[in-house]
């Protein structure tokens, strides 16, 4: 074994959808802590306001079955039924999947040595980075796991923790300069609910990621889009992305080049082109920037189409 | 302490917090039903249901399970069947049954609660293709996995019984078969290998008294070869026996040793490079593996570069001239690329595995094998003892597809830590052995040149094949392009590229589909410039007969007359048709005997072949019950133990021309022998004169021996060896030597029509249908015959589309060892596929009937490729077509 942090303090298991099998293979040891259910982690509750907050503990499968959610956040609904496999989102949290740890090849192998093992320095950044980072923010070069972590984003959720009231996505996974982590919890901070704001008049949302097969695949880049268009404006937009940076990303330049402007073709196309905007690809990811600019048209000419 | 319901009954969950509920069921429980496959989620072998709900057992932990109802496949159809179960047993919904537990699982789960919202409505593929998501069959069920599904939620099959086409298919559908991981003998230990983790080292002073010492540790053995060289991570250096797994690992991390590191090379371009490290020195050539099924000839190296195999070459000085002088000429025919295939791991669900056990001197071994007879004679020769004492089992296999075809390490390891534990050892590989260490289809970079005539014949073909074989030889690519297309000049050679990655090994017609994807594609470009019509093209420049009538009825296909150019398309999905061309050789086992007896009024026929799916319990079956009038279920058959007459390997496509003669030979003797011994005739108009005949006949029995074929008499069948020159002879008389196969004659043929979609934003292709037309002769199990046809196209769709090894370029290791890297073909990537099977072209051979497993998935990657050039204007030379690569393609940069 290659890590001192291998050796690390104890980790928080929800319903172990990731942790397991990275114990199995041996890349994580040390004592675990079992999270129990609490009527403030489990399940959905809304404000009178029409804003959901969502139990850290609630499995993923039961976010994309809520009606209520597909009506109020659908964006967060696709998100949450097109990652992983109808049999993992029947146990997987949004807790868990907020807090889950890189899918690198290089730090899932417990023979390799990496950043987020304790090692010095990141092997897939001169190695096989295939499916790294396309946006090169810090040492360690994996992307983001989190498809919900993306999808909040775009929804400016709060993430309520055992120790924190009320913190931002950016503030819980960092800026992605820290290649040692997957997030910036506490050792002893847990996830406790996830607090939305209502949802805009009128506003409609949408996810997709772009994979080689159909399902059941890590995004090669994905994308979670708010827009409230009226009179054919776009008075409203909201892009996020993940997939393509070690956190997920606003794509504020295509944010910029929508907001106020007419949602028509030229308009769309030139602001796909815009995700690419301050964008660092690795000698094998630049593909990447090609879907991100393919998916955000495909999402913004859906959302321009009444 | 915790407890679950698990089938209606109380059981104990343990206070380890590590445990998972898998290993509870499997292990605890022993309801082995449900498999363990990837561990990660990703394949749904091990799904269960917890309070109705399917998860993934391998990732739930086991005290997560407290105060839950689990429902495993054993709880599925406990007392009746589940209509599910029925309609894969139906539609033959599985081959090797391994992923089937899992599928059922859920889709009686998905088909409840179906039937509960929408009553008898007929879910659509994709509907069935979301549900399924989570769940992956290599062999490629998904054909009859959709149709079943959606059978049994229109309540087709509520109450109703039937006799499958296959006749395993209640085992496999209820979990109770019996594959080698499921074996579980009184004080069996549990064998783990120490697997080296540099590329290239030398190992001394190994010291295996440490794991020897711990408690639980039952064997210590080395592993290394005489020179104490590992060459690539994961070659083995030592394993342990001990009580459990966890114990195991324990023990091997307690091994010392002393590791040299040496200078390493990792995969084509460095090891082609002048000066790169040598892997294997002249003294130590022969420790390389095989990737081929024949036995190597001889070749000559330069460093790690051996070749070139050139022998199937015709005036390939002149087809070199000519192809330079067509080129200094610009001939605008003249058609030149470079082709690149990605490496394919044949992922067996089931891993390598062997359970070895010692009865005084008798061995038995149960193994996960694609040939208990020949692991039976390797066993016995290495370990130096009578093919009386040693036994090999393997009733069920979760899949090889050549990988497991000789004596594995799996094998001799276990056989070794038995001796020495004095206790039966099991060995599973893990997921990351699986698809790190078994084998794959090396990766390849082949050189070709095309030329026509002035008039239009085929002049000239120049086809030179680098293959990535790792740790291996034999690779046989370009030399495959000298029995089809004849043309005045072939210049054919062939390189294995050697380095310090794990060897190759054969695949599911070894060198044919990377063959084929330069070739067709490079006949596809040449029909384009000469503006010809592909088909017609290869009418032209192909004689064989039977891929002539092949030829006819693609070029009645609808979708193949109505497709478009592709000026005629400009918007962001565009649609192509491709088509290509695939053969492979007609083998067949010598020496293959067919045991048939009536035993206790029943018949019986045995053979020590065995099924890894694709069918060979139901093939003898079947030819045994029409010649008697009976029906397949009425026959028992017996296979899956060398203990039985010498039977073929499940390779080669060989099983069912080297079954079928010998069986039918055994038929008339054992009909002769019924009525020499029966004491009174049928009553006259009986309308089951031989069920009688058996029924009150004593027991008897009679053995056939595979015969010689007639000669062919149709024109244009001959044998491809011969068609091959001297060289082919001798190749063919090798082969027959030191393989014991024989190449029958006439060629087993395959033509595909491929029309895909092309997202051109998001650089993903969609496969809309798939048309196979297949020339194996006569069709001995339809239903059977049509899963494998259509199998060989999805694992076909995945060499093209997404399937490639990714290793790390300096260190060795083998990234994509997990199953969400390693990326198959799901039910939702399956598209329509229509079966074609001309039956006509084998009449020499006795029952009319070759094999359909390898020539079946040669076409797929270069008519898909020649579908994407036909929708887009772009020829994609390498695969998989990611959407990295495809993307790349179309913005007109190269992929990284």
């Amino acid at each position: 074994m290659t890590s001192a942090s291998m050796t690390a303090s104890a980790e928080f298991r929800a319903a172990g959808t990731d942790l397991s099998e990275r114990r199995r293979s041996g890349v994580s040891r040390g004592p675990l802590i079992d999270l129990a259910a609490a009527p403030d982690t489990i399940g959905v509750t809304w404000g009178a306001d029409g804003a959901a907050t969502i139990g850290a503990l609630t499995s993923i499968a039961a976010i994309a079955a809520d009606p209520r959610i597909a009506a109020a956040y659908p964006g967060i609904a696709a998100s949450a039924s097109g990652l992983a496999t109808p049999q993992v989102r029947h146990l997987a949290t949004l807790g868990g999947n907020l807090a889950q740890r890189s899918r690198c090849w290089y730090f899932r192998d417990p023979h390799i040595a990496c950043l987020k093992k304790g090692g010095s320095e990141c092997p897939a950044r001169t190695g096989n980075h295939l499916y790294s980072v396309a946006f090169d923010l810090g040492p360690c070069v994996a992307p983001h796991p989190s498809t919900m972590a993306a999808a909040l984003l775009a929804h400016d959720a709060r993430i309520v923790t055992s120790q924190r009231p009320g913190i931002s996505i950016g503030e819980l996974l960092g800026d992605g300069s820290n290649g040692t982590s997957d997030h910036a919890l506490a050792a002893d901070e847990m996830i406790r609910s996830v607090e939305l704001s209502a949802p805009l008049p009128g506003e409609r949302a949408l996810y997709k990621r772009a994979i080689s097969r159909s399902h059941a695949e890590w995004p090669l880049a994905e994308v979670c889009a708010r827009a409230v268009v009226t009179s054919g404006t776009f008075q409203f937009i909201r892009l996020t992305a993940g997939g393509i940076a070690p956190v997920p990303l606003r794509l504020a330049a295509c944010e910029a080049g929508l907001q106020g402007k007419p949602a028509g073709a030229a308009v769309i196309a030139e602001a796909a082109r815009l995700a690419r905007s301050g964008a660092s690809p690795l000698p094998m990811t630049g593909y990447k920037l090609d879907l991100l600019e393919g998916v955000v048209h495909d999402l913004l000419e859906r959302l321009a189409t009444p | 302490m915790n407890t679950m319901t698990i089938n209606g009954r109380l059981a104990t969950l343990p206070d380890d917090p590590d445990a998972l509920l898998v290993d509870v069921i499997r292990d605890d429980l022993d309801l082995t039903g449900t498999k363990l496959v990837c561990g990660a989620g990703v394949c749904g072998a091990c799904t269960v249901l917890v309070d109705g709900a399917p998860v993934v057992s391998c990732l739930m932990p086991a005290r997560a399970a407290a105060n839950t109802a689990v429902t495993t496949v054993e709880g599925i159809g406990a007392t009746d069947l589940h209509a599910v179960q029925k309609a894969f047993m139906a539609h033959d919904a599985l081959q090797c049954g391994f992923c089937t537990p899992g599928f059922v699982v859920e889709a009686a789960a998905f088909c409840d609660s179906w039937r509960k919202d929408k009553g008898t409505a007929i879910p659509s593929r994709e509907e069935i293709g979301a549900a399924l998501s989570g769940h992956l069959c290599r062999c490629g069920a998904y054909e009859g996995i959709f149709n079943a599904v959606a059978a049994a939620c229109a309540g087709q099959f509520d109450g109703l019984e039937f006799s499958p086409p296959r006749v395993e298919a209640r085992a496999k559908v209820t979990g109770s078969a019996k594959y080698t991981v499921d074996i579980r003998h009184d004080g069996q230990q549990e064998g783990v290998i120490l697997r080296s983790q540099l590329a290239h080292a030398r190992i001394t002073d190994l010291d295996l008294a440490p794991a020897r010492a711990m408690p639980g540790v039952s064997a210590a053995v080395s592993l290394l070869g005489d020179d104490g060289i590992v060459r690539f991570v994961g070659d083995p250096i030592a394993a342990v026996a001990a009580k459990d797994r966890k114990t195991a690992e324990a023990a091997i991390a307690a091994i010392r040793m002393t590791s040299e590191r040496l200078p390493s090379v990792i995969g084509l371009d460095a090891a082609r490079k002048p000066g790169s490290p040598v892997v294997f020195e002249k003294s130590s050539r022969k420790k390389a593996g095989n990737v081929s099924e024949g036995t190597p000839a001889p070749a000559a190296w330069n460093g790690n570069v051996r070749g070139p195999s050139a022998a199937f070459s015709q005036k390939a000085r002149k087809a070199r001239n000519w192809v330079a002088a067509a080129r200094e000429q610009q001939n605008p025919w003249l058609v030149e690329g470079t082709f690149r295939t990605g490496t394919q791991s044949h992922t067996s669900l089931e891993p390598h595995a062997t359970v070895a056990r010692f009865d005084g001197d008798r061995l038995t071994v149960h193994a996960s094998t694609q040939s208990v007879f020949h692991v039976m004679e390797l066993i016995a020769k290495r370990y130096k003892l009578g093919h009386d004492k040693v036994r090999v089992i393997a009733d069920h296999i979760g899949g090889g597809f050549g990988s497991k075809g000789t004596l594995g390490m799996e094998t001799t390891a276990a056989i070794d830590l038995a001796r020495e534990a004095e206790a039966p050892v099991r060995i599973a590989y893990d997921r990351h052995e699986e698809l790190s260490v078994t084998g794959y289809r090396p990766a390849t970079e082949l050189k070709i040149a095309l030329l026509p005539s002035e008039q239009g014949d085929l002049k000239a073909l120049s086809l030179t094949a680098y293959a990535d074989t790792g740790a291996a030889t034999n690779s046989t690519l370009a030399a495959l392009a000298r029995l089809i297309y004849p043309a005045e000049a072939k210049e054919l050679a062939d390189y294995d590229v050697i380095s310090n990655l794990p060897p190759g090994a054969p695949f599911r017609g070894p060198g044919g589909p990377p063959m084929a994807f330069a070739l067709e594609q490079a006949i596809d470009e040449a029909a384009l410039r000469m503006k010809v019509d592909p088909i017609a093209l290869r009418k032209r420049w192909d004689p064989n007969p039977n891929r002539q009538r092949l030829y006819d009825w693609a070029a009645g296909l609808d979708v193949w007359r109505n497709r478009k150019t592709p000026a005629e398309q400009t918007g962001r999905y565009r649609r192509g048709v491709g088509v290509a061309t695939g053969y492979w050789l007609y083998l067949w086992q010598p020496g293959v005997k067919i045991e048939l007896k009536v035993e206790g009024g029943r018949l019986v026929a045995s053979t020590a072949t065995q099924d890894i799916g694709q069918g060979s319990r139901t093939v003898i079956a079947n030819t045994v019950a029409q010649e008697f009038g009976l029906e397949p279920h009425d026959v028992e058959v017996r296979i899956g133990d060398s203990n039985l007459p010498e039977g073929p390997g499940a390779g080669g496509s060989r099983s069912t021309a080297s079954v079928i003669p010998p069986t039918l030979l055994a038929v008339q003797k054992l009909k002769d022998a019924i009525e020499q011994n029966a004491k009174r005739k049928p009553l006259p108009g009986s309308n089951a004169p031989w069920r009688e005949l058996i029924a009150a006949s004593p027991d008897l029995g009679v053995a056939s021996v595979r015969p010689e074929d007639s000669k062919p008499t149709a024109p244009g069948i001959r044998s491809p060896m011969k068609e091959a020159g001297i060289m082919g002879m001798i190749f063919g008389w090798m082969l027959r030597r030191f393989s014991n196969l024989a190449v029958g004659a006439g060629v087993p043929s395959s033509v595909q029509v491929i029309e895909v979609e092309v997202d051109t934003w998001l650089g993903h292709v969609r496969v809309l249908n798939v048309h196979t037309g297949i020339a194996v002769g006569k069709i001995a199990a339809p239903a059977l015959a049509r899963s494998q046809a259509t199998g060989s196209v999805i694992q076909g769709l995945g060499y093209a589309l997404y399937e490639a090894r990714e290793t790390d370029p300096r260190s060795g290791d083998v990234l994509s060892a997990g199953m969400e890297d390693y990326r198959i073909p799901g039910i939702a990537d399956t598209p329509a596929i229509s079966v074609h099977f001309d039956e006509a072209g084998f009449d020499h051979v006795l029952g009319g009937s070759v094999g359909i497993g390898e020539v079946a998935t040669v076409p797929t990657s270069p008519a898909l490729a020649n579908a994407i050039r036909n929708a887009t204007g772009i020829r994609l030379t390498e695969i998989p077509i990611r959407p990295d690569r495809l993307i790349s393609a179309l913005k007109g940069r190269t992929a990284a």
